[in-house]
């Protein structure tokens, strides 16, 4: 009897010491996940099957929020469209903007497609620029190192856990960056056109050139003058790949690949769950 | 020889030195020039700043601390067939003897129903104020304006200011985000055709429990003149409870109840209540909801109690980002004696947003509630309006 009361004990007071991480999107929980640990226990919000611009704001993802005691969010804007409400209401003063629970991954990215001028006229355009850095690789060291700061600021006691992790999590990232390397070297100069600017880091960092998007602004669906306009430009750049992401609508780009021979490739934004 | 050796090795061993001194003096000398180039561009930079007039306009800028600032503006055009003057005069028997101001859509013809400001912003790192000022052709008129506290420990939450009631789901939300253009009709009758908003204070608290459970307590002055009225004291009392859980990933229910307790005129009134919704998300912008709340209420009058319930009911179903549609059935089932208990509402609507700021819709109803003069009489309504959500917006919750 006293050992099984032991046991719960012990058992209780490990699943107290746990730091409970929320993160609003997938890559970002699987990097807290690596660096944290054991000592970490990581919910991710939005689920990489759905816009990360169009979370739906359950009521449940609250509970979630009211006792976590890290929120690590994406930023420039991208969560907008749900998180606010949500952190209004979750009545967990940890995780506010003002709080040491609180992690704005965007302060350690350098943007790109940085807006000279911001209108919505130019539909949903983010003033910090294109908020889609997690499709590049190596966004995810500046994560992890952001995550191990964070963490050990917030549980300095195990700080050299942390240390630790990151280090084994950052040279087997190097080994697999290497790999991704020189099977994207064959990718170099290839011409795509994609859905939204979503994996426009990603191309940047492979040096694959974008011709054109499905949607004619950003956030505005596709319009039928825009697509032929888009299948002209297929045509006359001898573009061959159509990225689509996991959760537009599928339509276009099939129509568009039917009318031109392009193949439609379906790319995920996030780590897949 | 060894010697020849020997010299010729010196010799050599020379020239080359020479040779890297003379590479070595190059470098430098390269380098010499470009630290020259350096230091002038420095100078001339520092120049180019003491040449310039200083800007001091952002000196004392406080443009980053501006609070979040959105203009909202609703407008219809509207057909009709009851005249705009008898129509302002109508009852809901048993109800509501004289509609009193109506907010939306109150003629036949076109309709700028408002503007509206919403402001919100943090104060400091303890409180958030947010403020919703109605512009109507009469005046300026605060709809809602209220201090959260963002700091409280143990899931609690503070609100005090004047705001709408949180019971239930429709109540807090503001006429841009509804889903169908009026109130539903056990809303209109029991609250009038803004809801429930007054002074007062609410304390929120969320438990720390794997499912979402809130439980709110208001206290409110009582001036909705509908079902309370006696404002000589805080006389409203508000209880609610909220819950939800997901089935799975797609499905979420959402659930709660709602009791309140105040003061009319005459004597005590006491509502209560519950809610359903229901939410299937078919995918990013697609989803199919059902969501319906029902209210009794017991009001003292004089020397008796009348006893009058109802509720509504709506399915929504979000096709994709652009289109909507949806139903809802409007019910005053309950009445006091002599008077009708079949007072019924139809709704039906389409919605067409160009983008997430902007919204169409096309709305039918079909009203057998109103009377005109003792005389039930139905009516059918067509409106086509227009809604634009400007600036600085926040999000909807759920």
């Amino acid at each position: 009897m006293k050992k099984i009361l032991l046991i719960t004990m012990l058992l209780t007071s490990y699943i107290f010491a746990t730091i409970k991480v929320d993160t609003t999107y997938s890559t970002l929980g699987e990097v807290a996940k690596r660096v944290g640990g054991e000592l970490v226990n990581v919910t991710i919000l939005g689920s990489s099957k759905y816009d990360p611009h169009f979370i739906v704001p359950k009521p449940s993802l609250l509970s979630k929020l009211r006792r976590a005691d890290l929120l690590i969010m994406n930023g420039g804007g991208l969560e907008l469209g749900w998180l606010p409400p949500l952190l209004k209401s979750a009545n967990n003063p940890k995780i506010q903007p003002s709080s040491i629970g609180f992690l704005d991954m965007s302060h350690y990215i350098n943007f790109i497609d940085k807006p000279t001028s911001v209108s919505r006229s130019f539909g949903d355009v983010h003033a910090q620029g294109n908020p889609h850095y997690s499709t590049d690789p190596y966004v995810v060291i500046s994560m992890a190192k952001a995550i191990e700061k964070k963490l050990s600021q917030i549980d300095p006691s195990n700080k050299k856990i942390y240390q630790t992790n990151l280090d084994k999590f950052l040279k087997e990232w190097d080994i697999y960056l290497e790999k991704l390397n020189t099977k994207m070297k064959t990718c170099n100069n290839k011409k795509v056109i994609q859905y939204h600017e979503l994996f426009n880091y990603f191309l940047k960092r492979y040096d694959i050139q974008s011709y054109g998007n499905i949607e004619p602004l950003p956030g505005i669906s596709p319009s039928s003058k825009h697509t032929i306009e888009l299948i002209d430009n297929i045509k006359e750049n001898n573009i061959k790949i159509i990225l689509q992401d996991v959760y537009h609508e599928k339509k276009t780009a099939s129509f568009i690949a039917q009318k031109t021979g392009a193949k439609v490739a379906i790319i995920p934004h996030e780590k897949k769950q | 020889m060894k010697k020849i050796i020997g010299l010729s090795c010196i010799l050599i061993s020379s020239v080359f030195a020479n040779q890297q001194l003379d590479d070595m003096k190059e470098i430098i000398k390269q380098q010499q020039l470009r630290l020259e180039l350096l230091e002038k561009k420095i100078e001339i930079n520092e120049e180019s700043k003491f040449a310039k007039n200083q800007d001091a306009s952002s000196s004392f800028s406080q443009k980053a601390y501006l609070p979040d600032i959105a203009f909202i503006a609703n407008m219809s055009a509207l057909a009709r067939d009851v005249e705009n003057e008898k129509y302002s005069n109508y009852a809901i028997d048993g109800f509501i003897n004289k509609a009193g101001e109506i907010p939306f859509n109150k003629k036949r013809g076109f309709n700028l129903n408002y503007g509206e400001m919403e402001i919100s912003s943090s104060v400091d790192p303890y409180f958030d104020i947010d403020a919703a000022l109605h512009i109507e052709k009469e005046g300026l008129h605060i709809g809602e304006l209220y201090i959260t506290t963002r700091a409280l420990p143990y899931g609690l939450r503070l609100k005090s200011g004047k705001f709408k009631s949180e019971f239930g789901r429709i109540n807090s939300k503001h006429q841009h985000s509804w889903d169908f253009s009026a109130i539903p009709l056990l809303f209109e009758a029991y609250f009038g055709a803004g809801g429930l908003g007054d002074e007062g204070l609410q304390l929120q608290y969320t438990p720390p429990i794997d499912t979402f459970v809130q439980l709110g307590f208001e206290a409110m002055q009582g001036g909705n003149g509908r079902s309370f009225g006696d404002t000589d004291k805080n006389n409203l009392n508000i209880v609610y409870l909220k819950s939800s859980f997901d089935l799975n990933d797609e499905i979420s229910l959402l659930y709660g109840g709602t009791w309140m307790s105040g003061k009319n005129r005459d004597g005590d009134t006491d509502i209560y209540g519950g809610d359903l919704t229901i939410k299937y998300i078919i995918d990013s912008y697609s989803s199919l909801s059902w969501q319906s709340e029902l209210l009794y209420r017991d009001k003292d009058i004089e020397n008796e109690t009348l006893k009058q319930a109802g509720l509504y009911s709506e399915v929504v179903f979000d096709i994709d980002q652009n289109w909507a549609t949806g139903v809802r059935y409007d019910t005053l089932f309950k009445n006091i004696d002599n008077q009708p208990d079949d007072l019924n509402r139809y709704t039906a609507m389409l919605q067409y947003k160009p983008f997430e700021f902007s919204k169409i819709r096309l709305q039918y109803t079909y009203d057998k509630s109103k009377s005109f003069a003792g005389k039930r009489e139905d009516i059918q309504e067509i409106m086509l309006g227009f809604t634009i959500e400007s600036g600085a917006h926040g999000a909807h919750s759920f």
